[in-house]
């Protein structure tokens, strides 16, 4: 178990709702378009096997709703992400503008212990507003489930969240859709979606279409091999005492073999 | 509190009975043993004992106290216990549980053991276990006086004292309850076990023991106290199951009458017996094997024929579901399968037109709501009937409307929903050029509206009428019920009614009744998912304590992977699809409206869905532990399960495990828990800051 479990790779696909999540994934895995999918509820994924230097692992690709409102739901399925996908729609100012929440959210649910410790640049009003609300969530459920729950969630996310530094946290943006209407629809140019992406520390920036197959593969190479390197950087940064302490709780995403 | 004194009348009456008769409390005598000596004539009270409690909760504060009786008449000693009338410690103990819990004229010669506890801290306390294997709770005495109770005991049968270590396997029932009561002081206990029956023919007694319908026949003897009304002497074997559940509906509907969710008792007394059987079998074999092995002495000659004792109800709530947690784990504690086969009633055909206007009268009323309901849970609604009786089944129409008073309310409803409509149709392009939120949220549905239920042909068109239809009703929810707006899972709760109703305003009301029951599913901070989940984690430790375990070990408690269970009541679910249908889809969607109209009926609990949960989770539970899933796999497979499980039988489970959970299920479930209709409505959408707008 332990030595499949260390060539696992999780990455989660975030994004507005109807950006085109499930059908990037499912294009990449499938290598099928459908006009029929349903609005996500809840979260699913699909694996695929990956081959990278003679290594072979497995691709966990998490499709979650898209709604805010199941942002709480999050928690559960962002654990141990080892890199993350922000999708937006090239035709929707809004779902691009939407990014920043995506992956402030994404850190805050991942790094919900970290912050207190690391200096984080960007900690905005806002910011801070969001991280007195995520606590009171987790309050909230402590009515619901038992302490030692939500201690374990808090010893699971701090021992397994990935690297240590959110900064470094691999993300990868997609900018779906470019084929709609030959591209006459876009309101998102590809510039100002590249100047974000370096603005975020210059995240690996990808303009895609689900629908036609375009750039798919290439994106989910890169994609694969962030969470690769997510995975290497995390065992120097993660001693291996944690990593015994933790065995029994899944894995550490780390990745030595 | 007066719905309850209503509805347990008759134990009512057995109490003043009780009262008035003082010593005379034989007033139940139903078996042919009993029936001969019934006569109330020359009982004599030999012992009484106030002030003795028993707890059925862990809280010592929450008890209930009563007298303990020991009459003896012709030439037998009975033991009774009668809860004291009208006081109780605590609100949450009912006139019900304290009739649950009464004990009525158990003959000594049925008692196999009393087990005599005096810890050093706390009060003294005798559990009694019937030769059955049966145990009764743990009676505590406040005043004193067990020294007394044994001793007359003593004077009148036979009492053989054990060590205690002789006896640990033996009592193992009694180990059991002390552990449940959570008194971890056993060690400072001074237990002593007297033994009081005989082991005349211990090879006969075993073997009847283990005899499913003897263990069933058991389970009628507590209903018929229940209903007095029944005359117990016509009872057979035989006729049992449709007795005991023609009694249970009878009950049902009764509770419902009252809308009390709490379990009937003598629901409540079936079950516990349900669970104990297994139990009792097992502990009456040990009992024997090791009575044998120690050469006890026996004076008891009565002979046990096999036939129905009459014994009173064992009734112990949080005890009986809790034990395979420390017995050598079954496999599955409630021998599912066996189960249902026992509970849950035989599926009937769909509600035909007919029959449905039998249930008419002339004016249109729903004359018995309780029977139609009952007859919609177990069979459902044929499809052509589903535009009317929908209406009533999610609560758009009231049962007692004339057809009259339902078409003046169609009208006013169609201008009501019009102006609604009309509130946003009349924003212009220019307004909404200003109103974010209104084209967030339109842009939102408009999204979802194109992928719900396409590959039903009736939205199958891309320019097809019903999606623009949803469209509109979707939106004018949003209007109607600004503060809840719209969530993804709302058009695939929506999209059936719309293809059952077709009328777009009748639609949206019946959509407005549904959501009034599972609108809290879509709160923006979930906690309607999240005491639904919760409740289902609950319900699967009671009913399934290895299941539960194991969920626990793979850190799965949160029960994220039942979400979309939850969350859109099974839609898209391929659980019920038959593989050999051509049309899976339209089948899948058959299948779905079908499984709502039976939860749609709330009858029997209100929240059947998570029963429904807890029963397909058994069904696979074998692969879900064998193959050692995780909470990722799990998902994976509960996302994609399918295959070849009946809607019906499903059903009929969750109907069984419904049952067998009882009031213990019902208090797994939080108060407010959707489809119950909220308990506080302002606290329902908490408005907050600025970034959630949808």
């Amino acid at each position: 178990m332990p030595s499949r479990r260390r060539t696992l790779l999780k990455v989660i696909i975030l994004g507005d709702s109807g950006v085109g999540k499930t059908s990037l994934m499912n294009q990449y895995v499938n290598k099928k378009f459908s006009n029929q999918y349903k609005a996500t509820i809840g979260a699913d994924f699909l694996t695929k096997e990956v081959q990278f230097e003679d290594r072979l692992f497995t691709l966990q690709i998490w499709d979650t709703a898209g709604q805010e409102r199941f942002q709480s739901l999050g928690v559960a399925f962002y654990r141990g992400a080892d890199c993350c996908v922000l999708v937006y729609d090239v035709n929707s100012m809004k779902s691009f503008e939407n990014l920043n929440n995506w992956r402030e959210e994404f850190l805050i649910q991942v790094f919900l212990l970290y912050l207190p410790l690391i200096v984080y640049p960007d900690l905005t009003y806002r910011l801070l507003l969001k991280m007195i609300k995520l606590v009171v969530w987790y309050l909230h459920l402590t009515l619901f489930f038992l302490v030692e729950q939500l201690l374990c969630n808090l010893r699971m996310n701090f021992l397994q969240a990935s690297p240590s530094d959110p900064e470094n946290f691999p993300f990868v943006v997609l900018g779906n859709k470019v084929d709609v209407d030959g591209g006459n629809s876009r309101v998102v140019s590809e510039k100002k979606a590249r100047a974000w992406c370096a603005s975020k520390g210059n995240i690996p920036y990808f303009e895609t279409s689900a629908k036609e197959g375009t750039n798919v593969e290439e994106a989910f190479q890169c994609i694969a091999k962030n969470a690769l390197k997510s995975g290497e950087e995390e065992e120097i940064y993660l001693p291996d005492t944690i990593d015994v302490a933790a065995s029994s709780q899944q894995r550490t995403g780390g990745c030595e073999c | 509190m007066h719905e309850i004194d209503v509805h347990d009348l008759s134990d009512d009456a057995d109490y003043a009975a009780s009262v008035q008769q003082g010593s005379a409390s034989m007033y139940r005598s139903n078996s042919s043993k009993q029936g001969s000596s019934g006569e109330q004539e020359g009982a004599e009270i030999v012992y009484v004992k106030d002030n003795v409690a028993i707890h059925p909760t862990q809280y010592a504060s929450e008890r209930i106290s009563g007298r303990l009786k020991l009459i003896k008449q012709g030439g037998s000693l009975f033991m009774t216990w009668i809860p004291y009338k009208g006081q109780s410690s605590s609100a949450r103990l009912s006139e019900k549980d304290k009739s649950l819990y009464t004990i009525r004229a158990i003959p000594i010669s049925d008692v196999r053991s009393i087990r005599r506890h005096t810890p050093t801290l706390g009060w003294q306390y005798v559990i009694v276990v019937l030769s059955s294997g049966l145990a009764f709770p743990p009676l505590y005495f406040y005043n004193g006086g067990v020294r007394e109770f044994i001793a007359t005991i003593k004077q009148h049968a036979y009492l053989v004292r054990t060590p205690t270590m002789n006896s640990f396997q033996v009592f193992k029932v009694a180990e059991l309850q002390v552990y449940q009561l959570r008194i971890r002081s056993r060690s400072a206990d001074d237990a002593n076990v007297f033994l009081v029956n005989d082991f005349q023919d211990p090879l006969q007694r075993t073997l009847s023991s283990l005899e499913l319908p003897r263990a069933v026949s058991v389970t009628n003897s507590p209903s018929s106290a229940a209903a007095p009304s029944e005359s117990p002497s016509s009872w057979t074997d035989g006729e049992t199951f449709d007795r005991n559940s023609a009694l249970a509906q009878q009950n049902a509907r009764q509770r419902q009458k009252h809308n009390d969710p709490a379990r009937d008792l003598s629901i409540q007394v079936l079950e516990k017996f349900s669970l104990v059987t297994r139990f009792a079998r097992e502990t009456t074999s040990q009992l024997f094997g090791e009575a044998q092995g120690d050469g006890f002495i026996t004076n008891d000659r009565r002979k046990h024929d096999g036939k129905t004792h009459d014994y009173p109800r064992i009734a112990e709530s949080n005890d009986a579901q809790k034990l395979p947690e420390d017995v050598p784990v079954p496999a599955d504690p409630l021998e599912f399968d066996k189960l249902s086969l026992v509970w849950g009633k035989p599926r009937q055909p769909p509600l035909g037109t007919e029959e449905w206007s039998a249930f008419l009268d002339s004016e249109g009323r729903v004359t018995d709501s309780e029977a139609v309901r009952k007859r919609m849970f177990y069979g459902g609604v044929e499809p052509d009937l589903r535009k009317e009786v929908w209406r009533f089944l999610l609560g758009y129409h009231s049962y007692d409307s004339t057809y009259a008073e339902r078409e003046y309310l169609m009208s006013v409803k169609k201008s009501e929903y019009e102006t609604i409509k009309n509130q946003w149709k009349s924003i212009s392009k220019e307004q909404a050029k200003r109103f974010t939120k209104f084209r967030e949220r339109r842009g939102l549905i408009e999204k979802d509206v194109v992928r719900t239920d396409r590959s039903i042909s009736f939205y199958e068109e891309d320019d097809s009428p019903n999606i623009k239809c949803l469209r509109d009703i979707l939106l004018t929810y949003s209007f109607y019920n600004f503060d809840l707006g719209y969530c993804q899972g709302m058009s695939d709760l929506l999209s059936p009614i719309l293809f059952v109703m077709g009328d777009e305003s009748e639609t949206f009301w019946c959509f407005v009744a549904l959501m009034e029951r599972l609108g809290p599913n879509f709160n923006r901070d979930q906690n309607g998912m999240h005491s639904q989940l919760f409740a289902l984690s609950k319900l699967v430790e009671l009913l399934d304590i290895p299941l539960h375990n194991y969920f626990e070990q793979k850190d799965c408690l949160n029960y994220f992977f039942c979400f979309r269970w939850v969350l859109i009541q099974f839609k898209r679910q391929a659980v019920f699809i038959y593989l050999y249908l051509v049309s899976c889809r339209e089948f899948e969607f058959e299948q779905t409206m079908r499984l709502w109209e039976v939860l749609w009926t709330h009858y029997g609990s209100e929240h059947l869905h998570l029963y429904v949960c807890v029963a397909i989770l058994k069904r696979h539970r074998s692969k879900i532990i064998g193959e050692g899933m995780d909470f990722d796999t799990l998902l994976k497979f509960i996302n994609e399960l399918s295959g070849h499980i009946d809607l019906e039988a499903i059903l009929r489970d969750a109907e069984a495990l419904c049952i067998c959970a009882g009031e213990n299920g019902e208090s797994c479930i939080p108060p407010g828990t959707p489809p119950s209709l909220p308990v506080d409505d302002t606290s329902m959408y908490y408005q907050q800051d600025d970034d959630d707008v949808l």
